[in-house]
């Protein structure tokens, strides 16, 4: 066989051989991070789902629990405005306006620092229960 | 061990060097058809690059074992086949050095083929698969070298190294091949072959060049990342390694330089002798320039398993350093800095014109020299200002409130007392006697932190300056002199007006945690880039009203890019309630670890209330202090902060640590 057939040859086994490896694991071990990505955020919802379960939440619903300070309380409009730390799978650290029923309303002040749950839909939670941190 | 490591990398690398090199020559060269001395050359050159090969593929073994008892801290985990498998498999370094030794079997698979290369297309293909091989094994390299470490930009600094690897190997490499024909070429016998090695080594002389040229620039940029100063070059490990490195590359640059324009041209001369005297110089300089270019690859080496520069704590080895600041300060400095470096202008224009004078050169040229030296000495005094080996030592604490704090109270106990309380020099027990300079402006400002650190630790005694090293720890020291930085800032501050002064940022604001009740914190580094800070000093009650005002508009400043963050003077743990809620203020409002922060940031801004702007970039811009009368309407607020929104060109941020 001539030389430059020879060395045809090899280099495309080379050129193959890499291609052929990305394309089995390259691509499945891309593909596996992002299932594991996945599965860990639905295992993380499902947790929410089971814990508001528990406490007799209708079925869709989730639970959060986070930790705050309470800012403001708006009486007449069911508001209770809180400076939280990261609430995992719901929203970044900030201050933000839930609703709270009025005898959970009524058992804190401005400045209490708090752990809370939150249950409901997406966008649309409630606290569902505060205690003294 | 770490000996044998080094000598194994310095081995493998200059055969990868050689392999590569090898058959780059060889086609630069050509065919030899039918030259017998040629031809014989070439064989030699096939021997000579399996045997390179061998050298190559049992230096890197020889790495590995020995990278793996280096890793594993045990000299028997080199001949544990699992410690070995386990460095081979589980770490980056192991998995390019399977890559590169994979493509070094396939180029030795390739070199025992026997080969019927008289076809030119079979010729070339002979030679250039196991160039691409060879470099192919040479540029992975650098996935496993500091330029992979350098973050960001890391494609970048791996490209320039890899163009630095395959530009040496294309010229050390040649040079062995290159001396051999040359030798060859100028025997007696090797008469029928002149013209080939000739046509070969100017065509190398041209390649070298153009090689020569992107190693220096890709080296540049490699040293610029990997060392960035002078301080890392002069003070490091790494630094010194690479200045012998230059040191190496200065002869053989030389040395090249002589190839090319004496010996080269000598070539072509005819001759009468049967042999060829200008060829078996060139092949001996050719030579020694490969044996000083196997230097600089022990050098390389070396660098390769050494800490870069960037990395480490630079150890200042002169006693004095040059600052241009120093020499800009007064008028008299500046003409004397002026006037040497005319002079020395003047001395360099006469010591070129004296190279091209005949006669009187040699009372011309120590005119000039004279005229440099006296120019050097009289003009770069005004530069010269004293240095420490810890005069680059970067500090090791930040630029942050949580040390500038501590720091005032540290000099307060042990430095007021000569340096007195705003660092003027006034101190009581200084009465009488010659005041120490003054902390907050040049010579003191201008010194690097490393500086003070040293002159702090050590003491000037000889001056009255007692030294702290026994007295304070590491930490209180840098936190002193992080304080003094303040107090000259502060200084400074109080030509900082109640207005924005348009694109000109010069004021750092001391960093420091924003934490709000048990909450986790976050700092005030977090907002940069992305949010204009209004901080607030409030005492209630006299603040009340304005911290009403502000509750009130911050949903406009917010919209407007501001974030408003209130420290209560007192440091209350209770302040969110004590701020009630009507109306709701719902700022992040520190109630932990304020003390710190009101600390620092009275020294820019004094007085019962007090509110700072503070750009995206993290510079205060705009300062009104004394009570809640003096601070500005909300219409004039939102004005100042969309001057600051308006501004096009943004500063760099600023450096978390003082210089
Ligand atoms: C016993 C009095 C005394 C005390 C205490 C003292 N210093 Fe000094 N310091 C001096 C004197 C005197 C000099 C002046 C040396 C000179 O001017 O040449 C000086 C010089 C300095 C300098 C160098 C100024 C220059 O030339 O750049 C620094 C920095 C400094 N002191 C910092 C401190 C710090 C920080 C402390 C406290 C930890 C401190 N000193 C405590 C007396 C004192």
């Amino acid at each position: 066989m001539p030389v430059w057939q020879v060395v045809l040859l090899v280099n495309l086994t080379l050129a193959v051989g890499l291609g052929l490896g990305y394309a089995d694991w390259g691509r499945r071990a891309d593909r596996l991070y992002q299932e594991l990505e996945a599965t860990r955020a639905r295992v993380e919802q499902l947790e929410r789902e089971r814990a508001a379960c528990t406490t007799g939440a209708r079925a869709g619903e989730q639970q959060w629990e986070a930790r705050g300070i309470v800012r403001a309380i708006f009486p007449r409009a069911d508001l209770l405005v809180i400076t939280h730390e990261e609430i995992r799978g719901f929203l970044p650290p900030r201050t933000t306006s839930f609703r709270a029923s009025p005898k959970l309303r009524h058992a804190v002040r401005v400045g209490d620092a708090i752990r809370f749950s939150l249950r409901g839909a997406f966008r649309d939670a409630t606290i569902v229960a505060i205690e003294r941190w | 061990m770490r000996l044998f490591l080094l000598a194994a990398s310095w081995v493998h690398l200059a055969s990868s060097v050689l392999l590569t090199g090898a058959f780059f020559m060889l086609l630069l060269a050509g065919n030899p058809s039918e030259r017998p001395t040629a031809r014989r050359w070439e064989r030699t050159i096939a021997v000579y690059s399996r045997r390179v090969l061998l050298v190559a593929l049992g230096s890197g073994i020889a790495c590995l074992l020995a990278r793996t008892a280096v890793f594993e801290g045990r000299l028997e985990a080199a001949l544990e086949p699992r410690a070995v498998w386990r460095a081979l498999l589980d770490t980056r370094p192991g998995l390019i050095w399977l890559a590169r030794h994979g493509l070094l079997v396939v180029l030795g698979a390739f070199l025992l083929l026997p080969a019927d290369v008289r076809e030119t297309r079979n010729w070339i293909a002979a030679r250039v698969e196991p160039l691409v091989l060879g470099m192919l094994a040479l540029a992975l390299v650098s996935g496993s070298s500091h330029a992979a470490g350098v973050a960001p930009r890391t494609v970048l600094a791996v490209a320039v190294d890899v163009a630095h690897l395959l530009g040496s190997g294309i010229w050390i490499g040649g040079l062995v091949p290159l001396a051999l024909l040359l030798r060859a070429a100028s025997r007696e016998a090797g008469a029928d072959s002149r013209l080939y090695a000739e046509r070969a080594v100017l065509r190398f002389s041209g390649a070298a060049l153009a090689t020569m040229i992107v190693l220096i620039t890709s080296g540049s940029m490699n040293a610029f990342v990997q060392v960035g100063s002078v301080a890392g070059l002069a003070g490091t490990a790494y630094g010194h390694l690479l200045l012998a490195k230059l040191s190496v590359l200065v002869p053989v640059l030389v040395l090249a330089a002589v190839n090319r324009v004496r010996l080269l041209p000598a070539l072509s001369r005819p001759t009468t002798t049967v042999g060829c005297p200008a060829m078996r110089s060139l092949a001996a300089f050719v030579g020694l320039e490969a044996i000083l270019a196997l230097v600089l690859l022990a050098l390389v080496a070396a660098m390769t398993l050494t800490t870069p520069a960037r990395h480490e704590q630079p150890v200042w080895p002169l006693p004095f350093r040059f600052s241009l600041d120093a020499a800009l300060e007064g008028p008299a400095t500046r003409w004397r800095a002026l006037l040497g470096s005319q002079l020395v202008l003047l001395g360099t224009v006469a010591a070129i014109a004296s190279l091209f004078v005949r006669r009187r050169r040699a009372p011309v040229l120590a005119g000039a020299l004279v005229l440099i030296a006296v120019g050097a000495g009289g003009g770069l005094a005004p530069f010269v200002v004293d240095a420490y080996p810890t005069t680059y030592r970067r500090p090791p604490v930040t630029y942050h409130a949580a040390s500038i704090a501590p720091g005032m109270l540290v000099y307060h106990e042990h430095c007021a007392t000569c340096h007195g309380a705003t660092g003027a020099g006034d101190g009581p027990s200084m009465q009488g006697r010659r005041p120490p300079a003054d902390l907050r402006s040049p010579p003191v400002s201008r010194r690097h932190a490393g500086e003070i650190f040293w002159l702090v630790t050590h003491g000037i005694p000889e001056r009255g300056m007692p030294g702290f090293e026994n007295r304070l720890g590491d930490a209180e020291r840098w936190d002193v002199i992080n304080f003094i930085r303040a107090l000259g800032a502060a200084g400074d501050a109080g030509r900082l007006g109640r207005v924005v002064e348009p694109e000109r940022p010069w004021l750092v604001a001391p960093d420091f945690a924003v934490s709000v009740g048990p909450l986790a914190p976050g700092a005030l580094r977090d907002y940069r880039g992305r949010r204009i800070v209004l901080l607030v000093f409030y005492t209630l009650p006299g603040s009340r009203p304005r911290m009403t005002q502000l509750a009130r508009s911050y949903d406009l400043l917010w919209i407007m890019g501001v974030e408003v963050i209130a420290v209560p003077t007192d440091a209350s743990s209770e302040a969110i309630r004590e701020l009630g809620s009507s109306p709701p203020a719902l700022f992040p409002v520190v109630t932990d670890g304020a003390l710190d922060i009101v600390r620092a940031y009275r020294m820019f801004a004094p007085g019962p209330h007090a509110e700072l702007l503070i750009d995206r970039q993290g510079y205060i811009r705009a300062i009104w202090k004394g009570d809640t009368e003096a601070m500005p309407e909300a219409t004039v607020l939102l004005g100042q902060v969309e001057q600051l929104n308006e501004e096009r060109n943004v500063a760099p941020f600023p450096d978390d640590h003082i210089h």
